[in-house]
């Protein structure tokens, strides 16, 4: 008795990409540059204070949106797309860009002596007349120099006007995380602002 | 609510993140506490100063032209 012919496999599927018809890849690629593309210059900016260096945060901005576009099915319409592209770019950078460019600091959060400038300045300048004269590479310099943990959450807040909630998803850290590091991340901002204003003799600032 | 509560909330107030019934207290607390005012306003124009001085960059043109050329070729 001769054993039963197998059964033709058949033909393994094609891959995803291909699946699509062109119309349909045309739809998604429109979707993908009305909802994803708009935040092209928030990735930018983001990328840019994490890695500290315009050429790798091309790099970084560049592989974020083909990996957010390969997994465009994924995204849920209608939510926030903003924080699901920082989300990509901050793992991204995790795995790919920290290891070459900067190390991550540990920083001993309670360490951080909370500077408030505002007292230092009660009497000379409490209207903080003095921030007009520091211009944009300083203050992007200041950001720069923060431990990383801070560096983030203050450009995801104050640059890119973030609600807690949300930086909390994307940091995946608990609100109350976000919380403490926003604090003492903007206090150490202004104490460097106001170094650098002492220093350049735009206020007297006290002696010490 | 006294100075100490308040101050605890500043940026909090600032960022919008309290509930409406907080946010009140903090509000009056402001009107009624000039010193506590004085910090707070402070604080609102450091927040407006740094987010002025940070959204000026944005992305190279030639990289959103990258990147939809290698949309295109997916």
């Amino acid at each position: 008795m001769t054993p039963p012919t197998p059964p033709r496999t058949p033909p393994p599927p094609p891959p995803a990409s291909s699946a699509s018809s062109p119309a349909a890849e045309a739809d998604k690629r429109a979707s993908f540059e009305r909802e994803a593309l708009v935040h092209l210059d928030s990735l930018y900016r983001v990328a840019l204070r994490l890695t500290g260096n315009p050429a790798e945060a091309d790099d970084l901005v560049q592989e974020t949106m083909l990996k957010a576009y390969r997994a465009w099915h994924q995204f849920e319409r209608g939510t926030n797309a903003k924080g699901w592209l920082l989300t990509i770019l901050r793992h991204a950078f995790i795995n790919e860009y920290r290891r070459r460019t900067r190390h991550p600091e540990t920083v001993d959060i309670d360490a951080i002596e909370p500077f408030s400038v505002f007292e230092e300045l009660q009497d000379e300048d409490p209207q903080g007349t003095f921030f007009d004269r520091i211009v944009d590479d300083e203050v992007l310099r200041a950001i720069d120099l923060l431990p990383e943990q801070f560096r983030e959450t203050v450009v995801l807040s104050d640059v890119e006007g973030m609600s807690y909630e949300e930086i909390a998803r994307i940091l995946e850290v608990p609100v109350g995380t976000v919380k403490s590091r926003l604090f003492r991340a903007r206090r150490l901002l202004q104490q460097k602002l106001y170094d650098y204003a002492v220093g350049m003799g735009y206020i007297k600032g006290s002696a010490t | 609510m006294n100075c100490r509560e308040c101050r605890e909330h500043l940026y909090e107030y600032l960022d919008r993140e309290l509930t409406p019934a907080v946010e009140q207290e903090i509000r009056q607390h402001l009107t009624d506490c000039p010193p506590c005012g004085e910090q707070f306003d402070f604080e609102k124009l450091f927040l407006g100063f740094l987010r002025a001085r940070c959204q000026a960059q944005g992305a190279p043109p030639e990289l959103k032209r990258r990147i939809l050329d290698e949309l295109l070729d997916e």
